[in-house]
């Protein structure tokens, strides 16, 4: 047998292990998760009824409302960001590191700091960031200061740092995919057709890598909404993101009060993710050429 | 002839004497890349409306000779002048060109009626124009039915419609095409040939046109221009080029040649006896003569071969056949010299066959059948 047909039962046996897998990891917490913040009264068994009560505390507090809204500001600052400064790390690689070599020694420059956890990467900017830390030590040896700014560490400014750092990578990635497949004689054609280099970039670059640039901004957007690893350490514990909430509720053990909040974060996400898709269709990429 | 009647200030740039204006002109042109001389010292004139092919075996330089005149190379010599005006260091967008890329490099994100205004939205036409303009070509090539799909969606043929469509809807003053018909199939090729010559012939746009298929070279071209490692070995018309070869290249690489080398062993009035290691022949020669003893080669076309021989028939040959092709119009017989060439023979293919494979046999022809080649017989 050479090939396996579509729907024949060979081709359902080879999906029984993955969808196994999906299904004990993935389908299953998500559906105890959902039921779970639907628990109402006060033990903590199966035998709860189901209200909205858990749903409406959260809703009835502007403490928790603000910071809904403050994470959304944050990941759209995140995603800009990081959007502007991959697109530009990817065209400079692709368009204008000439010889293969730097290609490849810049590549893996970017790369390399990917092979330890995000944790370790993050925990590494505490000592960059802090007021004693290099980039204040730098500041004040270059003179640009007198006295160490406090407002790195443990700020906002400090988390958004770190994280441009982590993420930056995921958003110029699938750019540079994309650029890498445009023919160089389709600028030149525009180029023979009076396009100036401007014009080339804006008319025919741009618009070829925006499926890129989307799935980028879905990466950095998932990443930076799930992510309370660098806010905790970098933020410290005055600054939390919808994310270290639920760290908040699991560790006060208000399981039912987590649940809720997670599943707040997922459907934020599914938007996104939805918005994404409906921008560009990403199962279609590929097929285009 | 009329641009230079008026405003002889613009024309400064040109040597002022009277000469009909050019197209394009290419003065020694060089180009390199690293070690490797991809261009050397190539010059070529265009007149108003000609139809120019650039000929020569893959990696001969036509393709970065074309790259130059459009100013996505920068040659690292010389100088182009596109109507009259130095345009050597001009980026491609400023010139009066346009091209038309092997692959066609159509815009996959555009629709085909967006993608062949695209030069007239850069010069800044009105909406109105581009449109009206986009659709009158569009029903000129046929393609009008397609303004709405995009490139993915479009045969080869199609593509190939949209592309010189995208690139003659601004009216340039050259027409670059590279390779323009390599990527069709092969049944499509004759007539998109007559169309685009009857095409260049009705628009008066100069068209320069890179191949490697002597076929449309020869055909197609006002002016062949055949190039081999990096330099222009003949350019003319293509009945001088056939019939006159000037150097061992372009005789070996035009079909039907049969190429000779060996040295000189006499000098005669107008005829040169020439030792090779098959024979003695009589070459006619043009001013001046060789030297004596020199290394030289020349060549005799298929076609002017015979077996049926006279004392016209000065120089002959004995081989055996090794092969018979029918063509129809010809038919060829292929020959084993006794240095192990190939020597072929065409005879006229209503004749009725003389020769079988296998068969030795006596060739002959007239001394002034002959072409003697430029240069050391390489």
């Amino acid at each position: 047998m050479s090939t396996i047909r579509i729907r024949s039962p060979a081709s359902y046996w080879l999906a029984v292990p993955a969808a196994a897998w999906m299904l004990g990891v993935v389908v299953v917490p998500i559906v105890l998760l959902v039921w779970v913040s639907f628990w109402g009264g006060r033990a903590f068994s199966t035998a709860s009824p189901l209200t909205f009560d858990n749903y409406a505390r959260f809703f009835a507090n502007q403490t928790y409302l603000k910071l809904a809204l403050s994470t959304i500001v944050h990941t759209a600052t995140l995603m800009a960001v990081t959007g502007v400064l991959g697109y530009c790390i990817a065209y400079f690689l692709v368009m204008k590191v000439r010889s293969p070599g730097w290609r490849l020694a810049l590549f893996l420059a970017f790369v390399v700091p990917f092979w330890t956890s995000t944790l370790i990467r993050a925990i590494a900017w505490v000592p960059f960031l802090g007021v004693n830390g290099v980039i204040n030590q730098t500041l004040m040896f270059v003179g640009a200061t007198q006295s160490p700014i406090e407002a790195f560490l443990y700020s906002r400014t400090g988390i958004t740092m770190a994280q441009v750092s982590l993420y930056t990578m995921l958003a110029a990635g699938p750019v540079v995919y994309m650029l890498n497949a445009i023919a160089p004689q389709l600028r030149e054609a525009a180029m023979t057709l009076k396009a100036t280099p401007f014009t080339v970039f804006r008319r025919i670059v741009f618009p070829l890598t925006l499926p890129g640039v989307v799935i980028g901004q879905v990466l950095v957007f998932l990443n930076v909404m799930s992510d309370f690893a660098t806010v905790a350490t970098i933020g410290g514990n005055k600054h939390a993101l919808l994310s270290n909430l639920v760290l908040l509720f699991y560790e006060g053990s208000q399981i039912r009060a987590a649940s809720v909040v997670a599943v707040l974060l997922m459907i934020c996400m599914l938007v996104g993710v939805v918005i994404a898709l409906r921008v560009v269709d990403i199962r279609r990429l590929g097929a285009e050429r | 002839m009329d641009a230079l009647a008026h405003d002889p200030v613009e024309g400064a740039a040109a040597p002022a004497h009277a000469r009909p204006q050019l197209d394009l002109e290419l003065i020694n042109i060089r180009k390199r890349y690293g070690d490797f001389t991809a261009v050397d010292g190539v010059s070529l004139k265009v007149s108003k409306g000609q139809f120019v092919c650039l000929l020569g075996p893959s990696g001969c330089g036509k393709t970065t000779t074309l790259r130059c005149i459009a100013g996505l190379e920068e040659p690292d010599g010389g100088d182009v002048l596109i109507g009259g005006k130095e345009a050597t260091r001009d980026p491609p967008w400023q010139r009066d060109i346009a091209m038309m890329f092997q692959d066609f490099a159509l815009f996959p994100h555009m629709t085909v009626a967006k993608q062949v205004g695209f030069g007239l939205e850069m010069l800044k036409k009105p909406r109105a124009e581009i449109a009206q303009r986009v659709q009158h070509i569009l029903k000129s090539f046929e393609i009008d039915g397609l303004a709405d799909r995009k490139p993915a969606s479009l045969s080869g043929g199609q593509r190939q419609r949209v592309a010189l469509a995208r690139a003659m809807i601004t009216e340039p003053r050259i027409l670059l095409l590279d390779e323009p018909i390599g990527a069709l199939d092969y049944s499509l090729r004759e007539t998109v040939m007559l169309e685009l010559k009857l095409l260049q012939q009705r628009t008066g746009i100069s068209f320069i046109w890179v191949t490697h298929d002597q076929n449309e070279a020869f055909s197609l071209g006002d002016l062949v221009v055949v190039m081999n490692h990096a330099r222009i070995e003949q350019q003319g018309p293509p009945e001088e080029i056939l019939q006159r070869p000037a150097t061992a290249f372009v005789a070996g690489f035009v079909q039907g040649n049969n190429v000779f080398r060996g040295r000189v062993k006499e000098v005669l009035a107008g005829m040169l006896r020439i030792e090779t290691p098959v024979g003695m022949f009589l070459v006619p020669w043009v001013a001046p003569p060789p030297m004596l003893g020199s290394e030289v080669s020349f060549s005799v076309r298929a076609e002017q071969l015979t077996d049926a021989l006279s004392e016209r028939h000065v120089n002959r040959l004995s081989a055996v056949c090794t092969a018979v092709e029918y063509f129809g119009a010809v038919r060829r017989h292929v020959f084993e010299r006794s240095d192990g060439e190939v020597l072929k023979y065409d005879q006229f293919g209503a004749h009725a066959a003389r020769i079988v494979p296998g068969q030795r046999t006596v060739l002959g022809w007239p001394a002034e059948a002959a072409v003697l080649h430029a240069g050391a017989g390489q």
